[in-house]
């Protein structure tokens, strides 16, 4: 079987080389221009074309590396030997892909010592296209299929294939971009090597500044994020614990409206807290006209900076906060509790002894949930920020401003890297590999102990005005689509909606000629391609990293763990960078945008993905396999069906994350491919806030919709009578 | 013969689990690997199945080398410890899965599905959920699952033990009759000793990741050839003793006081270690007969079919069982030992 794969696949690369355009095109494949200039013209040719008509005598040992599969292929050899020869092949092949596209460039070869060894290059290569990709994908299966022969990954091509796969857009989409920014902060403009530039860089006094601290302007944009992420960290994580300690341990009547409460965040576009905060606090608040009104004090500014931003976003990741910390608390075992309270410990003790302690991982967890969502948040310190930078704004003045200064920005991001890594590995330090698992297999019989009088009120008195403080500035979100001018003029209008969403009809037909029209269907478009590939990838490497044993496995985890610390705004500004020159020059497509939703959003998946697989017991997979299943039927009869809450949960946040990301994708936007959250972002910043409110309305109503429609399409797991079996009954 | 494992090899990393076997399975018979936890009894079973594979050596099936083939390219099938009944689909939907896997058209695969059923006795249900049924019925299923697809192969993975005592028996018993009704040819992992004893044609008893002996059932009970076969089959007492030649066939060993002459051609003269079978210990009020072991009861206990003593001796302290239960010796007692020949094992140096 394996072996005629290897030749179906090798006569896809080499009908890749011969039959499609190598190099990409400007008007891309659609249009068929490219067929009639296939072997004459330059920008056409296929790759066989380029190497022997136009002289790109370096495409010549890829394709001898395919017929060199091809033969392998063919030959009647043993499955050991063939694996072998085929693996290696095929291995010389990517490598000799890799060393052309990367040593010759736009302007010929990309290296002065290059040019010193070869002499002066006449050509030149732009973005690698339709052929080259093929013959790419063709290389990286013969290796799995080479690799599978000699028996690894159990000798299952397909695992071998979804392997190779997995690993090699990691690296592309995830690894490659991050060092490439992080190699930028030592570069100058021109790409030359200078390590001390790196260092000039990031010695900047409005990075580090402290002069805040005895008065005389502001500090450095580390010092802003780093406050600003550990207050936003403590305070969301305590307040998480507040509400999972209400909604578990105290009989409060309302826990179902909690619950709600914790999903809205979630589809809601992140800086939309913000709007709210400007509609209550702002200069033309309600509380500012009101202070004024009633007591002639002058309105101020103080909702913009620190205080702004800080509120924002600890509305925002509180309940992040508490979707962590309720499964925490939920875990802790009773049974502790109880043995607690009968060795003498007060309600009070055992609280404090043995039930927080229990949860640590939980609040270590919360804390750098809330920590690295602060120092990546964009739209929040756009909005609200002022004067008061942040390392995410800034590195967005540095692209998009009149600095123009990508090695800054580079710079910049480096900083807000190693901060999200220290982040990431302290929280390791604190959990550390002690096991707090309380849930065990044996029944657990015991009774929650309820909170202490004294935590139960502080619990209630901190948690309850919040929840009523959240409702009340989405109500004034949902009102302010309505008014016309907020602060001024209070009249009831739909005007904000007509102005987004105006559908005219005139004798031509409809014509859609709303403001927002366009980036709604473009965020539509693209969010709806990518959440299938992102719970898909997600699932898929999931599934390979709990059921298969490899070398590499655990670099590949943190490799997909990289791309979820590391805030967006470096990952936008990585893409920018790594993919604007040859082989890959996607920047300004939309393939680009999607690319950054799925690796971006992929961990979630991911993540979800291990944690359901893990619950399904591995013989199940094993028993498929022994009963005639090959992997890719295993996957579809018997792993998805048992996954179902995993997919649509990976589809859902794969949607919505999409549709309401802002820091990674506003270096990435195009006029031609504007996104819904850009673009309020932009009126927000122009001050037209009644259209951002009202287009910020209708994304959420467009998210809900979407879970909706995910939920059916997916259906949920139809499981026997007894749902613990799925664990299997082995021990 | 059907398996044929040539110095397999499997290592984790730099620990190898099995370190070099090479044995072999006819074609119609039921053969089992018996060993403690951890000894690679399973590890060779799953690479029978084709669920690991081996880092050094051959394995050929019905013939064919499928050393570096996947579980689904090799013509067998198991039965889980956990059964891996797939909870998502009703017991005829997983009898049939094979079948359909197969590329059995939906019409013949459920006729086939329904037939196996048949065969373990569970007609009729068909359309219930995995979850319904008792852990027996489920075992059947997960049998009758691996069944339809006529593999050359069956392997079990200690199917018996997540069932209760009762059932255990009851399920090997069928076991064993299906296998010689079908002529099947089994490959059965168990870590316990009664059950391999009471299924098998052949046993192959692994211990840390090698082959300790391999035979009949009676060949490893009466002939263990280490110590640790000694204690692993059967309760014994290991002992220090002597062993004096007489003839070719026949050699004395010296247990303290008593001499017993046993039939074993192969044991060396001096210094070896003595296994004792607690049944082969007849318990005597002192004094007894002329070439008994003299001792004192250390520990009694009551079983109900018979009693447990622990006694002292001069060989050191032996453990016996004594049918008779109706006048039992008290702890502190002076007893008599008269051991049987065929209890008596030397079991090396």
């Amino acid at each position: 079987m394996n072996g005629r794969a290897a030749l179906l696949w090798s006569l896809a690369g080499l009908l890749g080389a011969m039959a499609l355009p190598w190099y990409a095109l400007q008007e891309g494949l659609g249009t068929g221009a490219w067929l009639s200039g296939l072997w004459s013209s330059e920008d056409y040719a296929d790759g066989v074309a380029q190497m022997a008509v136009h002289g790109r005598w370096w495409l010549a040992p890829v394709f001898a590396a395919l017929l060199w599969c091809l033969v392998i292929a063919v030959l009647p050899l043993k499955a050991e030997r063939r694996g072998m020869l085929l693996a290696g092949g095929a291995a010389a092949g990517i490598v000799l892909f890799g060393l052309q596209a990367f040593a010759v460039g736009l302007r010929g070869w990309t290296a002065g010592w290059l040019v010193a060894l070869f002499g002066e290059m006449e050509q030149h290569q732009v973005g690698i296209g339709a052929g080259a990709t093929l013959v790419l994908t063709a290389l990286l299966s013969l290796l799995a299929i080479g690799l599978a022969l000699r028996g690894a990954f159990g000798g299952d091509g397909f695992v071998a294939g979804a392997m190779t796969a997995v690993t090699a857009s990691i690296l592309l989409f995830t690894a490659w971009p991050i060092l490439h920014i992080l190699a930028q902060a030592f570069q100058n403009g021109d790409g030359a090597w200078q390590p001390l530039l790196a260092v000039q860089r990031l010695a900047e006094a409005k990075i580090w500044s402290l002069r805040c601290l005895w008065g005389g302007g502001g500090c450095g944009v580390f010092w802003n994020t780093l406050v600003l992420a550990l207050c936003c960290g403590i305070g969301s994580t305590a307040l998480g614990l507040a509400f999972a300690l209400i909604a578990t341990r105290t009989d409060f009547r309302f826990k179902k409206t909690l619950r709600v409460l914790t999903v809205l965040p979630i589809i809601t576009p992140p800086f939309v807290i913000g709007l709210a905060l400007i509609l209550v606090f702002g200069r033309s608040g309600l509380v500012n006209q009101f202070l004024d009104w009633g007591f002639g004090v002058a309105s101020t500014r103080w909702i913009y900076g620190f205080p702004g931003v800080f509120l924002a976003q600890l509305f925002a990741f509180t309940p992040v906060a508490f979707l962590v910390l309720i499964g925490v608390v939920e875990g802790v075992s009773p049974t502790l509790e109880e043995a607690s309270q009968t060795l003498r410990a007060n309600r009070w003790d055992t609280f404090v002894t043995v039930s927080l302690p229990l949860m640590r991982p939980g609040l270590a967890n919360a804390f750098l949930v809330g920590f690295i969502e602060s120092i990546a948040d964009f739209g929040n310190p756009i909005v609200l920020g002022g004067d008061f930078g942040v390392l995410s704004t800034e590195i967005y003045f540095a692209v998009v401003g009149a600095q123009l200064d990508y090695g800054r920005a580079a710079a910049l991001a480096l900083v807000l890297l190693s901060l999200a890594l220290g982040a990431f590995f302290l929280q390791r330090l604190v959990v550390g590999t002690r096991s707090y698992a309380t849930i065990s297999g044996k029944g657990d019989s015991g009774l929650p102990t309820p909170l202490p009088k004294a935590a139960r009120r502080a619990a209630q008195w901190v948690a309850l005005p919040w929840a009523g403080f959240t409702m009340i500035l989405y109500g004034f979100v949902f009102v302010g689509g309505f008014v016309k001018i907020w602060g001024r003029d209070y009249t009831p209008t739909l005007g904000h909606y007509a102005k987004a969403f105006a559908i005219e009809r005139t004798p031509e037909g409809l014509i859609w000629s709303g403001a927002a029209w366009n980036s709604f269907w473009t965020t539509v478009e693209l969010a709806a391609i990518a959440a299938p590939i992102t719970a898909g990838l997600g699932l898929l490497a999931a599934w390979l990293m709990v059921r298969q044993r490899f070398a590499g496995r655990g670099a590949l985890e943190f490799a997909t763990m990289l791309s979820f610390a590391v805030p967006g705004t470096v990952i936008g500004v990585a893409y920018v960078f790594a993919f604007n020159v040859p082989p890959l020059e996607i920047t300004g497509t939309a393939m680009i945008i999607v690319l950054c939703f799925v690796f971006r959003n992929m961990t979630v998946g991911l993540r979800a993905g291990m944690a359901a697989m893990s619950q399904i017991d591995r013989s199940l997979d094993e028993a498929s396999a022994t009963l005639r299943g090959r992997a890719p039927q295993t996957l579809f009869y018997v792993v998805m069906p048992l996954l179902r809450p995993a997919i649509v949960g990976a589809l859902v946040y794969g949607f919505v994350r999409a549709v309401t990301t802002v820091s990674a994708v506003v270096f990435l936007v195009t006029a031609e491919y504007d996104l819904a959250t850009t673009y309020i972002i932009l009126r927000v910043i122009n001050g037209d806030y009644g259209l951002a409110i009202a287009y910020s309305c209708a994304l959420i109503v467009l998210m809900l919709a979407a879970i909706v429609l995910i939920q059916l399409l997916v259906g949920s797991r139809r499981l026997g009578r007894r749902a613990p079996l799925i664990q299997g009954v082995r021990a | 013969m059907s398996v044929r494992f040539t110095n397999v090899v499997k290592r984790y990393g730099a620990t190898p689990a099995v370190a070099g076997i090479s044995f072999i399975v006819e074609s119609g018979t039921l053969v089992t690997l018996l060993g403690p936890s951890g000894c690679g009894k399973t590890t060779t079973l799953r690479m029978i199945a084709g669920l690991e594979l081996p880092s050094e050596g051959r394995i050929e099936i019905a013939g064919r080398d499928v050393t570096n083939l996947s579980a689904t390219e090799r013509d067998v099938s198991m039965v889980f410890q956990s059964y891996a009944l797939f909870p998502h689909m009703s017991v005829l939907e997983n009898v049939a899965y094979g079948l359909r896997r197969s590329g059995v058209a939906g019409a013949e695969a459920t006729q086939r599905a329904l037939e196996g059923l048949a065969q373990v006795g569970l007609e009729g249900y068909g359309q219930r959920q995995p979850s319904e049924l008792s852990g027996g019925q489920q075992q059947r299923v997960a049998v009758a699952r691996a069944l339809v697809l006529k593999p050359s192969v069956l392997l079990f993975d200690e199917p018996l033990s997540n069932l209760d005592a009762r059932l255990r028996r009851q399920m090997r018993e069928e076991i064993r009759e299906l296998q010689q009704r079908l002529s099947l040819t089994v490959v059965y992992v168990t870590h316990d000793q009664q059950e391999a004893m009471a299924v098998s044609d052949r046993i192959i008893v692994m211990n840390a990741g090698r082959i300790e002996q391999e035979g009949s059932p009676r060949d490893l009970y009466e002939r263990p050839a280490t110590p640790f076969l000694a204690r692993f089959m059967g309760e014994s007492n290991p002992a220090k003793g002597q062993v004096r030649r007489l003839d070719r066939a026949r050699v004395i060993v010296r247990l303290g006081s008593t001499e017993i002459e046993v039939g074993d051609s192969s044991a060396k003269e001096g210094a070896a270690t003595v296994a004792v079978r607690p049944e082969a210990i007849t318990v005597e009020a002192a004094p007894g007969p002329a070439n008994a072991l003299p001792g004192t009861i250390a520990k009694a206990s009551y079983l109900g079919t018979h009693m447990e003593y622990s006694i002292d001796t001069a060989a050191g302290t032996l453990f016996a069982t004594c049918p008779r239960v109706e006048r039992p010796l008290p702890v502190g007692a002076s007893v008599a030992l008269v051991l049987a020949p065929r209890g008596v094992i030397v079991v090396g140096v």
